[in-house]
């Protein structure tokens, strides 16, 4: 064990940090682009045309006539009903509990597949965030245990951080090259903590069920199901009957729901749907609050009958689905929502600033060949970091540029983001260090640059066009674009940092010997300190 | 109306932050080159604070325990950030920016009242 507290503390928050970085980087970038999930896939399907709004009954009629000539042995539909600002019928239908999930867009119209171009828009970004583009599972099960190890690394990192209030405004970027990062660093952590530690904290609620089942199935024997129903998150499910039966239109039993319930009906699920005993059931949007819970009525499917609802949750329910709500600022307002974008924006950052500093902290002496893990991690950074918004502008672009009748076009996208984040990954292990971070950064800023010229050339939809539809998604483009231009010009302008200067102010997270008058210029600083600094830099290294 | 009481939430939260980075020393010679004066540095901390709380029961007057908080964070972090690059950046217009901001939330307020 090392000498203190603190300093096990700050052991702590280096090693796991660095673990989990990379993936969480991603996780934090993917995460807080989704926020903005409809608005992506709206730019990202340019033939639909959003704003109108569509006779909810017709569209699930139009629904379920689709499903029932596709697949009527399927034990489970999910209708997704349209809405103005998703103005497609999705639907989604399954043979088997543990998939595999087809899915089709209508057009709202006429039923019809829809025309559009095939794209998995916001959806690839979101599912991504905590899944990987894994198979569910694994991808849960590694986005979770990251997320578990950065509340520890959160946690650590407060310990470790013994000037928080002094520091709290401090952004000393014409220092020596670690003071800035490590300023950085904890800049982008401190202020926008509150959000850090919600996000981990709630991110792992979400699927606390997945991660620590016991205690539900050792209460309920097994039946989940059960649970599910007294919690209130969904109404009675009935076993299928065995027996074929017809099913009722959905239209009259969607003028019902909608009746009851004032929120927006959006979605109509039927399970069992070839069974005597299909069950229907119209899930609403929850109603505003912070609570994630979406209101729900059950009807027979043979009979229209009703068979139950979703009533108000007890405490216990409210409080999760509040976590998860948090989470998911589905309540937040435009302006709101730019606020929890920021503070995405700043954990990503945090992220990046201390998968950096780990490499400034050890910094090899001028003559001494850096080791492989050195590299190795410094390579990991260029290629996470820089890497991921290279795939992105990627993904935007090929949304655009790729053929548009071509089989398997949306999983293309995804292979175009994965196979220019994995370019970026390799060329930084064969480039030069700095070389790399200022081409990379380039790269991705001249991509971002690219995307509204490259959509405005290949669908005719410009901002100066009288509509200026896509004016927000083009300026969001060109601002990321501009801040990764300036990462490549600061990379590019970044001197290579002499080893001494690790040294010369505090370096990394030191516990001992702070005092208060950090303000002093570093050669007022009492020898004893700035010897212990050396030290420091010696035993990280 | 949301926005508008994020405005006076942001406005309110930047100038109690300005208030209380300029009680300290090392930004108060940032921005003005001197230390601060002891009683100076304690009336800053205390408006600081004051306007952290004014911020806070705004935002639960308006909207109310569940979205407040939310909000009155989100405004706070947002709000500090912005000092610390004004600070990092341009030091001299921190204070000018903190006393725009004061009038600023004073014309927010009767919108929102009235929204």
């Amino acid at each position: 064990m090392r000498q203190g507290f603190r300093q096990s503390m700050a052991w702590l928050h280096t090693w796991s940090g660095l673990v989990v970085g990379w993936v969480l980087f991603a996780v934090f970038v993917t995460g807080t682009a989704t926020y903005y999930r409809t608005e992506i896939t709206d730019w990202m399907r340019p033939e639909l045309r959003t704003g109108a709004t569509f006779d909810a009954g017709r569209a699930a009629d139009l629904g379920a006539d689709y499903l029932k000539a596709k697949a009527p042995d399927a034990v489970g539909w999910f209708i997704g009903l349209p809405q103005p600002d998703k103005p497609v019928i999705e639907v989604h239908w399954w043979k088997d509990l543990a998939g595999p999930f087809h899915h089709a867009l209508l057009d709202p119209a006429t039923g019809a597949p829809t025309t559009a171009r095939a794209t998995h828009g916001g959806d690839f970004l979101y599912r991504f965030h905590f899944e990987l583009n894994l198979p569910p599972l694994w991808g849960r099960w590694i986005v979770g245990i990251c997320a578990m190890i950065l509340l520890v690394s959160l946690v650590s990192g407060i310990i470790t951080h013994r000037r928080i209030f002094a520091d709290f405004f401090t952004f000393r970027r014409n220092r020596s090259h670690q003071r800035g990062w490590l300023d950085a660093h904890n800049v982008t952590g401190v202020l926008a903590l509150p959000f850090h530690l919600m996000i981990a904290y709630t991110g792992i609620v979400t699927f606390a069920l997945m991660y620590m089942p016991w205690g539900v199935t050792a209460a309920y024997k097994g039946d989940e199901i059960r649970f599910y129903v007294e919690a209130q998150l969904m109404p009675e499910v009935r076993a299928p009957a065995g027996k074929p039966g017809g099913l009722v239109s959905l239209a009259p039993l969607v003028a019902q729901a909608q009746g009851r319930v004032s929120e927006t009906l959006e979605h109509v699920a039927v399970h069992n749907p070839g069974d005597a005993a299909a069950t229907i059931v119209a899930i609403f949007e929850e109603p505003h609050g912070l609570a994630h819970l979406h209101p729900q009525i059950a009807f027979d499917g043979a009979s229209g009958a009703e068979l139950g609802a979703t009533a108000i949750a007890k405490p216990a329910t409210q409080i999760s689905a509040s976590f998860v709500g948090l989470h998911e600022a589905h309540f937040a307002g435009p302006a709101l929502k730019a606020l929890f974008f920021l503070c995405g924006v700043m954990g990503a950052a945090t992220i990046a600033t201390g998968l950096v500093l780990w490499t400034v902290a050890r910094l090899p002496k001028p003559a001494e060949r850096p080791g492989l893990g050195y590299r190795l991690v410094r390579a990991l950074n260029v290629g996470s970091v820089a890497g991921l918004p290279v795939g992105l502008a990627a993904y935007f672009l090929a949304n655009r540029l790729l053929p548009l009748g071509i089989e398997g076009r949306a999983d293309l996208e995804v292979r175009v983001f994965f196979g220019a984040w994995a370019c970026i990954a390799v060329a930084a292990l064969l480039r030069p260090h700095l070389a790399a971070w200022r081409e990379a950064f380039g790269l991705a800023s001249l991509l971002f640059l690219a995307v509204p010229a490259v959509s405005a050339l290949t669908t005719g939809h410009h901002p100066f066009d009288g509509e200026a539809r896509f004016l927000g998604f083009d300026a969001a483009m060109l601002a990321t674009g501009l801040l990764l231009a300036v990462a490549a010009y600061q990379a590019g302008r970044d001197r290579a940092p002499r080893r001494g200067e690790a040294a010369e102010p505090l370096p990394g997270p030191r516990p001992a010997a702070h005092r208060p008058s950090a303000a002093l210029p570093p050669t007022a600083l009492p020898p004893k300190r700035a010897a212990s600094g050396a030290e420091e830099v010696r035993r990280r290294a | 109306m949301t926005p508008l009481v994020l405005t006076l939430n942001l406005t309110l939260s930047f100038a109690a932050l300005a208030a209380l980075a300029l009680s300290l020393d090392r930004h108060h010679r940032d921005a003005f080159l001197t230390r601060a004066p002891r009683a100076r540095a304690r009336t800053l901390r205390l408006a600081g604070w004051a306007g952290i709380l004014a911020s806070l029961a705004v935002a639960v007057a308006f909207e109310g325990w569940n979205f407040g908080p939310v909000q009155w964070i989100g405004a706070l972090t947002g709000a500090a950030l912005l000092v610390v690059v004004l600070l990092s950046y341009r030091p001299r217009w921190l204070r000018p920016a903190a006393l725009a901001a004061l009038p600023l939330a004073l014309v927010a307020l009767p919108f929102a009242l009235r929204g």
